[in-house]
């Protein structure tokens, strides 16, 4: 027999017990929607978490530190230096590295003044910083570029009293993006002498307001190139403060980073990465490691939530097999027949199969569309207050909407399976034996 | 009339027996049941309530399993085939009409007619021509579109008929096709019957308690507890305008009460 043909016939026979369709498929519905709610609750728990911590820092970003030790102890095998940045970037899914230069630099405007880390970092890492206004260091100018954090202005003082922002809760009137302020180098240690005041021109500032945090709020960026060529310039052959020098403490001559950013290509392949570069010897870091640990218990509430809905897709199933059971025995007379006149046993077979398939179908698409209500109100009315935090708490993805048809189509045609099989091996004398 | 061991064999019986067993007891429902049908005939069986007629029609319609003996169909041993291969036996060569008519309540006239094509995979266009064609053979052809609550018990054999033979089979088997008929209606379906199978030289199997409406056969079985007891060569040509007008006038004719005692 043509599917079509068999398709005819199933949904004839449904529509000729209307009222018994419509509960069972009410069944389904019910079922589909609180599977595919709770999954949808789930999913926006887990990417709830994944947006939290990505906030915190990119999540295929590892950290990586240098290992030498302090003092007299120095291991140059534990140092980050340009070959150590060549390893890294052969390591499969690297995307690129950039190596970190810090120094401590104080910062003054007016009477303001504050003490940060200028961190020198590669461009292709600059890129990742949002601006909220002008532009990226520019790599080849003749003086080197900054870039501030929207949030480091909370941290100037006022010479005077001694007191910030941290201890009176008042703005400091300090601007960084719009009026020049001092920068002073710190002291070498055979140079004691003082370091000189430059001013560097502020190429961009880091978007967000004043009080809305980001990983790169409270930093102070430029081109790492830049920044060595700077301090060469400004230590020429003295130990520049904070590189490690060897035993008799001269110092290198090449530069030694405290930190590199490794990107990896993709997030599920983070962990591989770190685990590499931390069999290498070096200490690493990534916001996905403490990620992974939270998924395990959102893909465990997940698991409990889906099981929840899965119970009254069993209700649903069993109330799928019932009616079915109910209509052959009804039609045992009628299968006799198509027995008769030659329908094969594998058409009857399919022709409950299809039905209690398409119960499934229009089920899971009735349901889908609950789902999709629900999930509105509970993003609307319920989320926020539910769990705190912003977005949907209810999410439904697409693959999930498809998902969720499919399956209600398979539970039906599992659920009607054991009575398709039935009505197959009925007798065709049945169609004979007068009632 | 051509002598029949001259004609093609369809159907060929040998030895056929079907034993109930009913607790201890057991009961011969057919007790040894030799015969060979030919292309184009219309036999009859006939024979008292309980005496094995359906169970002899089933057997050969492969709707139960013999306890014993051979049924060979066209050349093929039917009692050897398995569940699957008797209804794809049925398909291809059988067609069925069933005393209690059963027409498919969800499909209106046409769609019954068709059904039995739909199972061989025929296109819809194509099994719709064909049943509208067997429907106005019937005489049908103002009621295609009627459902089966919505037609007279004789309209809805007639679709039971047309159904039976929309598929071209060779052979047609009828148990008491005529049962749940009134008189007039009954002589119009079976003339319809006999005439239409005769046009296209298929074989047809009837089983009927009524001795008359054997008359219309050309050759009657009589069964008498599971066993043949007489083969009758019909020269219906006498007697049907008899039996006719038995019928017409509700007056039974000496040839009928005569036929009633055998
Ligand atoms: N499934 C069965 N189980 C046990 N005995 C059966 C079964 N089917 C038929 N019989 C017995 O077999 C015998 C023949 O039955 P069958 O139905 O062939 O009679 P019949 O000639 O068609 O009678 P009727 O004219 O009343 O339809 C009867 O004695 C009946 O009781
Ligand atoms: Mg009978």
């Amino acid at each position: 027999m043509r599917f079509f043909d068999l398709l005819t016939m199933s949904v004839n026979n449904l529509k000729r017990r209307k009222l018994r369709t419509v509960l069972t498929v009410l069944g389904v519905t019910i079922g589909t929607a609180s599977i595919v709610v709770m999954v949808s609750l789930g999913i926006g728990l887990k990417e709830m978490t994944i947006e939290q911590y990505t906030s915190y820092g990119s999540l295929t970003r590892i950290e990586v530190n240098s290992n030498y030790g302090w003092g007299t102890d120095v291991d140059e095998d534990g140092f980050i230096t340009d070959d150590t940045i060549k390893v890294l970037e052969a390591i499969p899914h690297v995307a690129h590295v950039s190596p970190v230069l810090s120094t401590y630099v104080n910062m003054r405007q007016g009477v303001y003044t504050s003490g940060t880390r200028l961190q020198g970092v590669s461009s292709e890492m600059l890129k990742e910083i949002e601006l909220a206004q002008g532009t990226l260091p520019d790599p080849n100018a003749n003086t080197m570029q900054l870039v501030v954090g929207n949030m480091v202005a909370r941290d100037f003082y006022n010479s005077k009293t001694g007191k910030g922002y941290w201890d009176t809760g008042e703005m400091p009137d300090v601007d960084l993006y719009n009026r020049s302020f001092f920068i002073t180098f710190q002291n070498s240690g055979s140079n004691n002498g003082k370091q000189k005041k430059y001013v560097f021109p502020v190429s961009g500032l880091v978007k967000g307001n004043p009080d809305e945090y980001n990983e790169y709020s409270y930093g102070l960026f430029t081109d790492i190139e830049q920044l060595k060529t700077q301090l060469k310039r400004i230590y020429r052959k003295n130990a520049i403060p904070g590189q490690p020098t060897n035993k008799k403490g001269k110092p290198y001559n090449y530069f030694i980073y405290d930190l590199v950013y490794v990107n990896v290509d993709e997030m599920d392949h983070v962990l591989e990465v770190q685990n590499a570069i931390t069999d290498m010897g070096f200490y690493a870091y990534s916001s996905m490691q403490w990620l992974e640990q939270a998924q395990e218990q959102t893909d465990m509430i997940q698991a409990v939530l889906g099981g929840i809905g899965a119970v009254s897709m069993f209700v649903a199933a069993i109330s799928i097999a019932n009616t079915m059971m109910m209509s052959i025995y009804e039609r045992t007379k009628e299968i006799g027949v198509l027995k008769v006149l030659g329908c094969s046993l594998g058409s009857i077979r399919n022709m409950f199969l299809i039905e209690a398939g398409f119960i499934g179908f229009i089920g899971g698409i009735v349901g889908l569309i609950l789902s999709y209500g629900v999930s509105y109100l509970v993003n609307n009315f319920l989320g926020a207050a539910l769990i705190g935090g912003s977005g949907d708490i209810s999410r439904i993805p697409p693959w999930l909407s498809g998902i969720a048809v499919i399956f209600a189509i398979i539970i039906g045609m599992l659920a009607g399976l054991f009575p398709a099989i039935r009505a197959m091996k009925l007798s065709p004398l049945a169609a004979i034996r007068n009632e | 009339m051509e002598t029949a061991a001259a004609r093609e064999v369809v159907i060929r019986v040998k030895d056929l027996y079907k034993i109930y067993r009913m607790g201890d007891t057991k009961v011969h429902a057919l007790d040894g049941v030799d015969f060979e049908i030919y292309r184009g005939e219309f036999c009859a069986i006939t024979g008292p309530s309980g005496s094995g007629k359906s169970t002899l029609l089933n057997m050969l319609a492969g709707l139960e399993h013999p306890t014993k003996g051979e049924i060979v169909i066209t050349g093929k041993h039917i009692e050897k085939l398995n569940e699957k291969q008797l209804v794809a036996f049925r398909r291809a060569h059988v067609g069925f009409i069933f005393q209690s008519y059963n027409l498919l309540a969800t499909m209106n006239a046409i769609e019954n007619v068709a059904l039995p094509l739909s199972f061989k995979g025929i296109p819809k266009a194509v099994r719709l021509k064909q049943a509208k064609k067997y429907l106005t053979l019937v005489g049908l052809g103002t009621h295609m579109k009627h459902m089966p609550n919505q037609m007279s018990g004789g309209q809805q054999q007639r679709v039971g008929i047309a159904r039976a033979l929309a598929s071209e089979p060779q052979i047609i088997f009828a148990d008491e096709p005529t049962g749940n008929l009134d008189s007039k209606t009954t002589m119009e379906v079976l003339r319809l019957m006999q005439q239409i199978v005769k046009e296209q030289n298929q074989t047809l199997i009837m089983v009927t308690h009524d001795n008359n409406l054997a008359t219309y056969a050309d050759r009657i079985f009589k069964i008498i507890d599971g066993k043949i007891v007489h083969i009758e060569e019909n020269h219906r040509e006498v007697d049907l305008v008899a039996l006719e007008h038995a019928y017409q006038t509700g007056l039974p004719s000496e040839k009928i009460d005569e036929s009633r005692d055998v």
